[in-house]
């Protein structure tokens, strides 16, 4: 309950912050996408049902305030708690480095996804223009991510939630 | 019990489970009144306010930040003077900020006359959070009459329509959107088109007739066909036209006449349009 409470408030504060950001900003790449972060988290130090569907309900949020296929989001960030979740379980470790690095991916890629799953693969030739300032906030998102889950990890242990993943723990006890 | 395949695999199987629900969610879709809406309901809901917050809080920084760097060489001389100037010109970003207001709405007033129908202004207070999509969220729902589908214009012309409700906010997909569409016609040739949005940040008029003479900087306007906007309204303008290929149709860019980026307040059309059909059978 208290994870779900946790990332309920970060999530409301990610896409109220993205949203307000795009309206100010008028580059929309230097908003760093706050969900995905939240996502990777999840995957890489929770490992359980709850996380699972909390990482859907996440997407299902955003759908909220994103895009015109409820659900599309919501697929993404089940993909992103996915991937995050099978690197965490064959690493060693899932420290910040890795989020970072599967943060900059997953934002590619869900970007690529997005406009493939809502328009075809076909419209994947019209995604050029996109790529420069994809990988911009690709790379700011993956900046910012050791800080969001230090802010996490904090927020976590300050709650009295694990902050680390099972195989970590389990490594760590051997 | 642990060991057990379903206790091993429970990530994976509940992943597999949610991503079959998301993607029979794309696939069917969600319609208003569906049991699937509600949580997206409840969620512009309880995020609109906090986005109004962020937007107002960020509109404010940055007219503190503009007021500093033009005051930066008066605070080099007097450090009175320069508070007492900072109150002035804070006083007066403020009353022109409420006079730009004014008259956005003052527009939308007179625009509201000329369609003679009922409409109600919403503000915007934030854009589509993952900036995939083209969306806005606006500061009215169906506390204000609302509904999805309804025209959402802007004094310079069509802005696109409401998808998506709660009872204080709403999202209007835009007319730039990669999923938006409506009908269209060049208001010199009277060649119909449907206007849609592209994948690339543009719109274009799809689908007219290869043999119709559309030139650039022709007038792009609604035809009232789509039961969603009156018919007239200002589209935009034909930025390029293409008609190399082997094609049916012509290659036609548009350059939409409202500026999205810069939309602060909108008027949404409360009525359908009436329908027209031996108008627009006659053209």
């Amino acid at each position: 309950m208290r994870l779900i409470l946790l990332f309920a408030v970060f999530v409301i504060l990610g896409l109220a912050l993205e949203s307000a950001g795009a309206r100010v900003l008028s580059f929309r790449s230097l908003i760093p996408n706050l969900i995905i972060i939240l996502a990777v988290d999840l995957g890489l130090r929770h490992h359980g049902v709850i996380p699972a569907i909390l990482a859907f309900a996440m997407g299902y949020a955003t759908d909220a305030l994103s895009g015109s296929h409820p659900g599309l989001n919501a697929f993404m960030m089940t993909m992103v708690f996915l991937v995050s979740y099978e690197v965490a379980t064959r690493l060693m470790t899932a420290n910040a480095g890795v989020g970072a690095v599967v943060v900059f991916f997953s934002v590619i890629a869900t970007a690529l996804a997005t406009v493939a799953m809502a328009n075809g693969f076909n419209a994947l030739s019209d995604t050029g223009w996109m790529l420069p300032g994809l990988t911009l906030q690709a790379f700011i998102s993956a900046l910012i991510a050791p800080i969001i889950f230090a802010i996490l990890s904090t927020t976590k242990r300050l709650t009295g939630l694990t902050a680390t993943s099972s195989r970590e723990r389990s490594i760590r006890d051997r | 019990m642990k060991s057990s395949f379903l206790w091993r695999n429970r990530v994976l199987l509940t992943s597999g489970i949610l991503l079959i629900l998301s993607l029979h969610l794309i696939s069917t879709g969600v319609h208003p009144g569906d049991l699937a809406a509600r949580p997206q309901s409840a969620m512009l809901e309880v995020i609109s306010p906090v986005t109004g917050a962020f937007t107002h809080l960020s509109d404010g920084a940055s007219s503190i930040v503009s007021d500093y760097m033009d005051l930066v060489h008066v605070r080099q001389e007097n450090a009175h003077l320069r508070n007492e100037l900072a109150r002035v010109e804070s006083d007066q970003a403020r009353l022109k900020e409420l006079e730009v207001e004014n008259q956005h709405l003052g527009e939308l007033l007179e625009l509201r006359d000329v369609l003679a129908t009922n409409a109600v202004a919403a503000n915007v207070i934030g854009s589509d959070a993952s900036g995939i999509s083209r969306t806005l969220i606006l500061s009215s729902g169906t506390d204000d009459g609302l509904a999805p589908g309804m025209a959402v214009l802007a004094n310079q012309g069509v802005v696109g329509k409401i998808i998506a409700v709660s009872p204080h906010a709403s999202r209007v997909l835009l007319i730039d959107d990669h999923n938006s569409a409506l009908d269209g016609f060049d208001q010199r040739t009277r060649a119909r088109g449907i206007v849609a949005g592209l994948v690339d940040d543009g719109v274009m008029l799809k689908y007219a007739d290869r043999s119709q003479d559309i030139r650039t900087g022709d007038t792009i306007v609604t035809s009232g066909l789509d039961g969603i906007f009156p018919r007239g309204l200002l589209v935009g303008t034909i930025q390029s036209v293409h008609r190399e290929g082997p094609g049916l149709f012509l290659g036609v860019r548009i350059t939409p006449a409202v500026d999205f980026r810069e939309l602060e307040q909108v008027l949404i059309l409360t009525q359908p349009p009436p329908h027209l059909p031996d108008q627009a059978a006659r053209d």
